[in-house]
Formats: structure tokens, C-alpha cells, sequence
């Protein structure tokens, strides 16, 4: 597909050349989804890297994912080799040319994620998106993200060091979402994903045991995309009035699905669980796109955000 | 980026759908670039048909690039497969393959010995239909608790150290001139009564120590039955691969959602069964 300027995003000083941002836990460091012939990290407009911590850790033991009604379940746990080997191996094997690369930082204190916002300063990436919605590692995570004080206190300390555009990924399993949201944007946040994982769980009614290693895991897919439109709509009463963009992100599998995140609220939208029905999904959803702008009378992408009609 | 574009997406056409007793289904696909690509030990990420569904792994049985088609083996055993099972021919489903790492050979060992119980059979059958082309020499052991997939008949061929009586094999192989031999604990007859590990076990022995030790093994099936050839192996001080499976999301190296405990010279990490695997060695993931 050749560039289409109308699909191009202003995102928090960066330009998407579209709105679709891969996320992260989905395509590894960006060396897996290649491995499919006509798969190509160039076609998105940005790609939301592995979860990174500031040691390496194993993850969670098997199982990590099952299947549930129109989605999955995960628990990797954050496995990840540590910053230092991000740094030093992955990133410069990067085409930062192709497309915008974005960092996932995750730590069990404020000093981890301060730590690895540190060391990926210098580096190319281009923004930083702090996860504090893990559902499934015992510290940090979203035992931070749920709780407001603790969501702003990591976002202030993470943005004292580091200029690059943060993204604070907001987790879904708490009350008030839009308060969390907004005490994140005071604290220097510059973009929202909104949302992470549902927590849940799965019984094998054999074993009588969890599926999961875990016993918990993370609900992604089809299943929650109520769910996440609902919180990105609600996010962006607080974001709007500032001009802070927002990832809508939660089972989007078709042209159809983004363009409600869109309306909704959402200046850019997230691929993830998609990708597993449908590695070559990202095609179809631009094409879908590309066919909306054209049918419904708009210039750009852009224009449909917060677009959403009240009802009479 | 350097990364290789070894998978094809394909809407493969089904050509055939054969349903076997124990809920098994023996399903051919065309999908030519994956029949062109694949070697033994890989597998094809599968939809069912089902929207929203994850997709299945499924072991490669068979790959036929001159006809563009491959063949699996699966068990209805949830409801994603059983969805597949109720697929007709005519009908396309998304296929991704070839995946992964496929079994490799050993220096120095000739001869091999193919385990494959259960669901575990087909990367079995695809790994002596190459070792046929390649005229290596290949013994074929096959156990199913429930009836096999395919009609056994009795062997015109000599296997050392088979009891009287163990006569069943499978007539695919037996065509093919590969000495097989089959194990059940349901009674069939024409099979040995016990594991494909005792039937393997008496095979061993039966040898002479030179022949022994130009044999290797590879095995696919349950997890006991895994941990039983990694046994075998350690025993007889033979190398051996076996091919796992693990719950699969992406099945690209994407997700890291497949991973098995695997003991490296540099410590225990936790390798992807999708492209880091599915054929690993046995030693490092079941070291005794």
C-alpha cells in the first residue's frame, strides 16, 4: 500500500503516517510479525515494543495463554531480556525509518520504571509508553495503575527524566478511569492507550486447576471492545479540552472496530489480539479506512476523532 | 530489519476431510506454498472457521509441493476443533505455514527410531517420507489409545525384537518400504499391549551395540509419553528430539505465549514452542 497522507496522524509531536500502532506484548520487538511474507512493520504507523523491566525476567510459568469466547486470556509476566540487552542489541537492529518505534516500560517500583526511562533516553526511539496496567506481575503493574496516586507519582518521575512524548497505558480494572486519567496528564503524561487487559481467569474443569500458570491473566479481543470504546470515550472528555491524543485500544479486528475507537475518541488505534486471527489484518483495516474517508465526505483520518454525535 | 519471510498466509481449499472413531480427522489442504516450504516437524497455524477464534497448530502429516497440498492430523477435542471437524470440502480456512523449527539429523546416526503417539503421529509419518527419499533407515513406532486413523494391516517385514503376534502397521509406510509397528493398551489387534516406549524398549535390545549406537530418536505424543522417550533416550545414551506443544497464540514469536522451561548451557530460559521449537532436544527439556 503506498502512503496515503490522508490516513497521517499528529500524535504528540510525532507524525503517524496512519493510525495504526502494533501493541506491544503482541509483536515481540518487532522482528516476529516479519517472519510473515507480506507483513511489514513500514505499514503502520507505529510499533509499541515488548514490555521492558530493568533485569531480565523469565515470565510466568506455562500455561500463558487459552482461548475465551471471543478473545484470550494472557500471563507472560513481562518476560523480557532487561533494558541493557534492549538497548545494546535490539534497538540497533531497528529500521527507525520505517516506522515509529515506541518503548513499553514496566517496573515493580517507581525507581525500575525511573531506571529504564533513564537508559532509554538516549536512544532512538521515538516515545515512551509507561505501562502501569499489567495485570500479571505480583509488584508494579496495575497494582500502580489502579491506584491514582501511584499512577501519577511513576508518570511525574518518569517525566523528570526524560523528554521524549510519554504514553501512559491505563488499565480498565479500576473505578474511575477519566480521574486516573487526568491525575497522569497533570503529572506530564502526553498520550494515552486506553485500554490495557481485563483481568480474569479460566478453569479446567478436568484438573480442577487454573488453565493459567498465573492463575490470573489479562482479557484481550472481540470480547471487551465495548468495554474499551466506553473508557476511551470517557478518557477523552478529560484529554480533548488539552489536546492530549489517545491509542484506542481492545479487540479491534476490522476497519469497522477502528473507526468507532475513532469517533469515540481515539487519534490513533491499537493492534493486538487482531493480529492472532489475522496476521495480515493491518491491510484490511487501512483499506476500510481509506474506503470510509472516501464514502463519507472527509479530508483526513483526523477529522473523525471525537467526532461522536449525541444522541437528540 | 533482517527478518526472513519464511510463513505464507493462505486461503487454503479443503480437499479432502476424512473423520476417523476417537474423534480424529485427517484434513487435506491446498496450500501450495506451504507444501513447497515444509519440512518434517513443522506445523500450520489453522482457523477453524470460526470468527473470533484463535487459531490451531497443527503438525504437518503430510507435504506434497508437486500438488500443492499438505495434510494433518487433529482430535476434536475442544470447541475450536470440533468446529473444524464440522469444515466440508470446498470450504477455505486461513492457514499460516510453515512454522517453526523442524527435526534435524545427527552425525554419526544413520538410523533412526520415530515415536509418535496419539496426535503426536503425523510429524512422525512426514519425517520417515523424507527420510524414505533420502534412503535412510527408519523404524517407525506408533501408539494410539484409541483405534488409529488409518486401517492397520499386517506387515510383510522383518523388525528385530518384535513379540509374536505384533504384526500391525500402517499400510501408508509399509508401501513405502518403512517398518513400522504399533502399540495400543485398547486391545487392537495385530498391536503390541503396552507403550511405544516398552515396543521401542524391546527394539533396542534386540540390537547389536554398533547398530545401536548409529541409532537416534525422535518423538512426538502426550506429555508422559515425551517424558518416557526422554527417559528411553538417557538410558540408552541416545540423542533424541522431540517435538512439543504448548497452548499457541500468534504462533509467529510474537506473543511469547508458548514457552517451555529449556535447560541451556547458559541457564534455564523460556524458549517459544512456535519458532523457537516445536523440535527441541530432549535433554534440555526433560534433563532427568
Amino acid at each position: 500500500m503506498t502512503a496515503d497522507p490522508r490516513l497521517e496522524v499528529p500524535f504528540c509531536g510525532l507524525t503517524l503516517k496512519n493510525p495504526l500502532v502494533l501493541l506491544s506484548g503482541c509483536v515481540g520487538f518487532g522482528h516476529e510479525y516479519p517472519r510473515v511474507a507480506g507483513f511489514s512493520n513500514a505499514q503502520v504507523g507505529a510499533v509499541c515494543l515488548k514490555g521492558t523491566t530493568g533485569a531480565a525476567r523469565p515470565g510466568n510459568p506455562a500455561h500463558r495463554v487459552v482461548e475465551t469466547p471471543a478473545g484470550m486470556l494472557n500471563a507472560i509476566g513481562l518476560q523480557n531480556p532487561g533494558v541493557a540487552h534492549v538497548v545494546e542489541h535490539i534497538l540497533p537492529t531497528l529500521d527507525f525509518g520505517q516506522t515509529c518505534y515506541i518503548a513499553n516500560l514496566s517496573g515493580s517500583t517507581v525507581e525500575e520504571y525511573v531506571a529504564v526511562a533513564r537508559q532509554l533516553d538516549d536512544t532512538p526511539l521515538q516515545a515512551l509508553e509507561i505501562n502501569i496496567s499489567c495485570p500479571n506481575v505480583k509488584e508494579g503493574g496495575v497494582t500502580f495503575g489502579n491506584d491514582p496516586d501511584m499512577s501519577a507519582r511513576v508518570v511525574a518521575a518518569v517525566r523528570a527524566v526524560t523528554d521524549k512524548p510519554l504514553i501512559t497505558k491505563l488499565s480498565p480494572n479500576q473505578a474511575d478511569i477519566a480521574a486516573n486519567a487526568r491525575r497522569c496528564l497533570e503529572a506530564g503524561s502526553d498520550a494515552f492507550a486506553v485500554i490495557n487487559t481485563l483481568q480474569g481467569m479460566a478453569v479446567d474443569i478436568h484438573t480442577r486447576r487454573p488453565v493459567l500458570g498465573n492463575v490470573q491473566g489479562g482479557l484481550s479481543g472481540p470480547a471487551i471492545k465495548p468495554i474499551a470504546l466506553l473508557k476511551v470515550h470517557q478518557v477523552a472528555q478529560v484529554c480533548v479540552p488539552h489536546g492530549v491524543p489517545i491509542i484506542g485500544q481492545g479487540g479491534i479486528a476490522s476497519g469497522t472496530d477502528a473507526l468507532e475507537f475513532l469517533i469515540a475518541g481515539a487519534s490513533a488505534v491499537g493492534i493486538g489480539t487482531g493480529l492472532f486471527y489475522d496476521p495480515l489484518l493491518c491491510h484490511k483495516v487501512l483499506a476500510d479506512l481509506q474506503a470510509y474517508l472516501d464514502t463519507h465526505g472527509f479530508d483526513t483520518i483526523g477529522e473523525l476523532t471525537g467526532s461522536l454525535q449525541h444522541s437528540a | 530489519m533482517t527478518t526472513e519471510a519464511t510463513i505464507f498466509e493462505e486461503c487454503a481449499e479443503i480437499v479432502a476431510h476424512r473423520h476417523w472413531p476417537g474423534a480424529q480427522h485427517v484434513l487435506t489442504l491446498h496450500a501450495p506454498l506451504t507444501a513447497a516450504a515444509a519440512v518434517p516437524g513443522q506445523f500450520v497455524h489453522l482457523a477453524t472457521g470460526e470468527r473470533h477464534a484463535l487459531r490451531r497448530p497443527l503438525s504437518i502429516m503430510r507435504a506434497m509441493p508437486g500438488q500443492g497440498w499438505i495434510e494433518v492430523l487433529y482430535k476434536a477435542v475442544g470447541r475450536g476443533t470440533q468446529v473444524l471437524a464440522e469444515r466440508g470440502v470446498g470450504e477455505r480456512l486461513a492457514l499460516l505455514g510453515p512454522i517453526g523449527r523442524g527435526f534435524t539429523p545427527v552425525a554419526g546416526r544413520p538410523r533412526a527410531l520415530l515415536l509418535g503417539g496419539g496426535v503426536g503421529l503425523p510429524p512422525m509419518i512426514f519425517l520417515a517420507e523424507a527420510r524414505r527419499q533420502l534412503a535412510r533407515q527408519t523404524l517407525v513406532l506408533l501408539g494410539s489409545e484409541v483405534p488409529f486413523p488409518f486401517q492397520p494391516r499386517p506387515s510383510q517385514q522383518l523388525i528385530a525384537g518384535m513379540p509374536h503376534g505384533v504384526i500391525g502397521t500402517m499400510p501408508l509406510l509399509e508401501d513405502w518400504g518403512i517398518g513400522c509397528r504399533l502399540a495400543s493398551r485398547a486391545g487392537l489387534p495385530g498391536c503390541h499391549d503396552g507403550f511405544v516406549t516398552d515396543l521401542a524398549r524391546l527394539h533396542l535390545d534386540a540390537l547389536d551395540e554398533p547398530t545401536r549406537e548409529a541409532t537416534m530418536l525422535y518423538g512426538c505424543g502426550p506429555e508422559p509419553m515425551l517424558t518416557a522417550v526422554a527417559a528411553l533416550a538417557r538410558e540408552y545414551m541416545l540423542p533424541c528430539q522431540l517435538s512439543l506443544e504448548e497452548y499457541m497464540a500468534c504462533a509467529v514469536g510474537g506473543c511469547a505465549g508458548c514457552v517451555v522451561p529449556v535447560h541451556e548451557p547458559a541457564g534455564l530460559a523460556m524458549r517459544r514452542v512456535c519458532v523457537d521449537g516445536p523440535v527441541f532436544d530432549a535433554a534440555a527439556v526433560y534433563p532427568g
